[in-house]
């Protein structure tokens, strides 16, 4: 457990010594957040409400995407194909350490970062044009919350390293990649909350586990859903979080596998 | 117990052939057409706890291929192997704090950060203690002169730095096996040396088996009492590189210069004269003959200045190709 510590901390260092390619992540993150803030900001206009979202909820919504996609949407897939299609994981799968676990690790100080720079952010945002905020009612409401963001972050991460461990097989290594990552922003809700979509649309993601990565998490926040549902919808999102770590382990053994017989 | 013991392994690789082209290309998508590659078939060789062994052979011969199999990296397609009484491909943590491999062209330090913070993820990884953490970091440090390396980006490091860093990192757990992947390749003379001078040392101050590939034969001249010479991935010869040399090497090279110009057929007298340029020539003599044709030398030519050399290695191991190999010394 130690060596995972120690990888976070170095990690970490190491995210805040290039502190310029941060700030070139954190100004392109923002440019997009503040476009959407203020698209939403224009439609609502003068409405109090729209789609069934309040104007704070809606508002709320956005500011919460940005602090969600900072904490979920950081990942290492780039790093990662480049290390197997490069020979470079060699380097690891000859040493006693896990290199899931290890990525883990250095997604984790990246996010830490991240997520200290998004907080930043909106609470700049929030005090510069005043944006109404929803607070939630109950107290419970956080720790769902909190529960729901720390799974959505995992399922995540593990979609990522999946979808970037075919790197192994393809000689395009980066194409699925490339692929996943734009079809999912439109999928979890990044742009927009899923239940402004055409219903049939709707019903086709809710079947999918991208809604659980931003949407309902969010929609717990806003207290959209009852403490029951938001129950549920956690549960649902164990489950989906149980099945991807199950795939992700089985596509990255017979990974490491197919390596092990043509590469190395 | 032997270091490593190898029996019959093999490896065959599948690639798929591309045909060139956008037409190739979709024909491909469809039809894939495979050709395999023997890199490396039916290698048997045992190597001793404590010994330095030398592994040649010319490019594609197989050597890296058998090496990624000794570390567990790659899978063979038969044959087995045992490493410090471990499968290798097994690749048990038990098994990887005991040994490194090293590749002269790849690197496992941080590229962006200085070697030290590797070091220090190594010392988590490889769970070693903080007082040997440091009692070797300064040992290392001390043998390799790498004060100055440390604290540097391993990206601004040169060469030279990198390799040492390199062979640092890979040490740092004190690894009873060294598997060495063209260790000096890219090093200037000086720098070789002084990497050659670590291996040697680290393996006599701690028992621990060496094994190294290198096309750098003074690589294996000054380190290496026993090679394995492998050809298109067949063991070609297994022993002591002083018996391939006796061998394949039976003359030794004079190399003499003289006042003025000397008849070459007057020379033929004291040895096969490979080149006679005015007033330096090159002679072949046997090498149980040497003293007594040198000095025949001396008395009747006038001779400035006489050198007498071993035959190269890389000429050795040329004969010993042509010749077809026969194992056992
Ligand atoms: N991943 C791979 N896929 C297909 N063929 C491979 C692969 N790796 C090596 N080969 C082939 O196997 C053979 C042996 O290669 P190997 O790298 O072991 O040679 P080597 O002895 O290390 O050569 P060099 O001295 O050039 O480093 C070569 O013909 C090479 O093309
Ligand atoms: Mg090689």
């Amino acid at each position: 457990m130690r060596k995972y510590l120690h990888v976070f901390s170095i990690s970490l260092q190491n995210v805040l010594q290039r502190r310029a390619s941060l700030l070139m992540d954190r100004v392109g993150g923002l440019a997009a957040f503040l476009a959407i803030y203020f698209f939403w900001s224009a439609v609502l206009g003068s409405k109090d409400a729209f789609l069934g979202y309040s104007r704070a909820q809606m508002l709320t919504y956005v500011l919460a995407m940005n602090l969600l996609r900072a904490f979920v949407f950081t990942g290492r897939g780039w790093e990662l194909v480049n290390e197997i299609s490069s020979g470079k994981i060699s380097s690891y799968l000859l040493r006693p350490i896990s290199y899931i676990g290890y990525t883990l690790s250095l997604d984790m100080a990246q996010k830490t970062v991240h997520l200290v720079s998004a907080v930043l952010e909106v609470a700049v945002l929030v005090y510069l044009v005043g944006a109404p905020v929803y607070v939630p009612q109950r107290a419970e409401t956080w720790l769902l919350f909190a529960a729901a963001t720390a799974a959505s972050s995992l399922i995540f991460f593990l979609l990522e390293f999946m979808v970037s461990s075919l790197a192994f097989w393809t000689s395009q290594s980066g194409g699925p990649l490339f692929c996943f990552e734009l079809f999912l922003q439109f999928a979890a809700g990044t742009f927009f909350p899923i239940d402004v979509l055409p219903a049939g649309l709707q019903a086709a993601l809710r079947m999918t586990p991208f809604p659980y990565l931003v949407f309902f998490p969010i929609n717990i926040f806003l207290e959209r859903v009852s403490r029951g549902e938001a129950a549920k919808l956690l549960l649902i999102q164990g489950c989906w979080l149980a099945a991807i770590f199950l795939a992700t382990r089985l596509v990255w053994a017979r990974g490491l596998k197919s390596y092990a017989a043509e590469g190395g | 117990m032997p270091a490593i013991e190898v029996r019959n392994l093999s490896k065959v690789f599948r690639v798929s052939e591309k045909e060139p082209g956008l037409g190739g290309a979709f024909k491909s998508l469809f039809r894939r057409k495979f050709r395999t590659v023997p890199a490396v078939s039916d290698v048997s060789f045992d190597i001793k706890e404590g010994e330095l062994v030398g592994f040649l052979g010319a490019n594609g011969a197989g050597k890296t291929t058998t090496l990624k199999m000794l570390s567990g990296l790659l899978h063979p397609t038969t044959g087995t192997a045992s490493v410090l009484g471990f499968e290798p491909w097994k690749r048990k943590p038990a098994f990887q704090k005991q040994f490194s491999l090293v590749m002269g062209h790849r690197t496992q330090l941080w590229w962006e950060i200085p070697a030290q913070e590797t070091f220090r993820l190594n010392q988590e990884i490889y769970e070693i203690p903080e007082a040997d953490y440091k009692r070797n970091i300064d040992e290392l440090v001390d043998l390799l002169e790498l004060q100055d390396c440390l604290s540097i980006p391993v990206k601004k490091l040169s060469l030279g730095q990198r390799m040492k860093a390199e062979l640092a990192a890979a040490i740092l757990h004190r690894p009873k096996l060294l598997l060495l992947d063209e260790p000096t390749i890219g090093l200037d003379v000086v720098m070789q040396k002084k990497v050659r001078q670590f291996i040697l040392e680290y393996n006599r101050r701690y028992k621990a088996t060496v094994l190294l590939t290198s096309h750098n034969m003074d690589d294996v001249s000054e380190l290496c009492p026993r090679i394995l010479i492998i050809e298109r991935g067949r063991l070609l010869y297994d022993g002591a590189l002083r018996s391939v040399v006796e061998r394949y090497a039976p003359f030794k090279l004079m190399r003499a210069d003289f006042s003025g110009d000397v008849v070459t057929a007057d020379l033929e007298r004291i040895g096969k004269v490979l080149e006679n340029r005015g007033p330096s020539a090159t002679l072949e003599v046997p090498r149980h003959d040497v003293s007594a044709k040198a000095a025949e030398l001396l008395s009747r030519f006038p001779v400035v200045d006489l050198t007498i050399e071993e035959t190269p290695v890389q000429e050795v191991v040329r004969r010993l190709f042509i010749a077809g190999g026969k194992s056992g010394a």
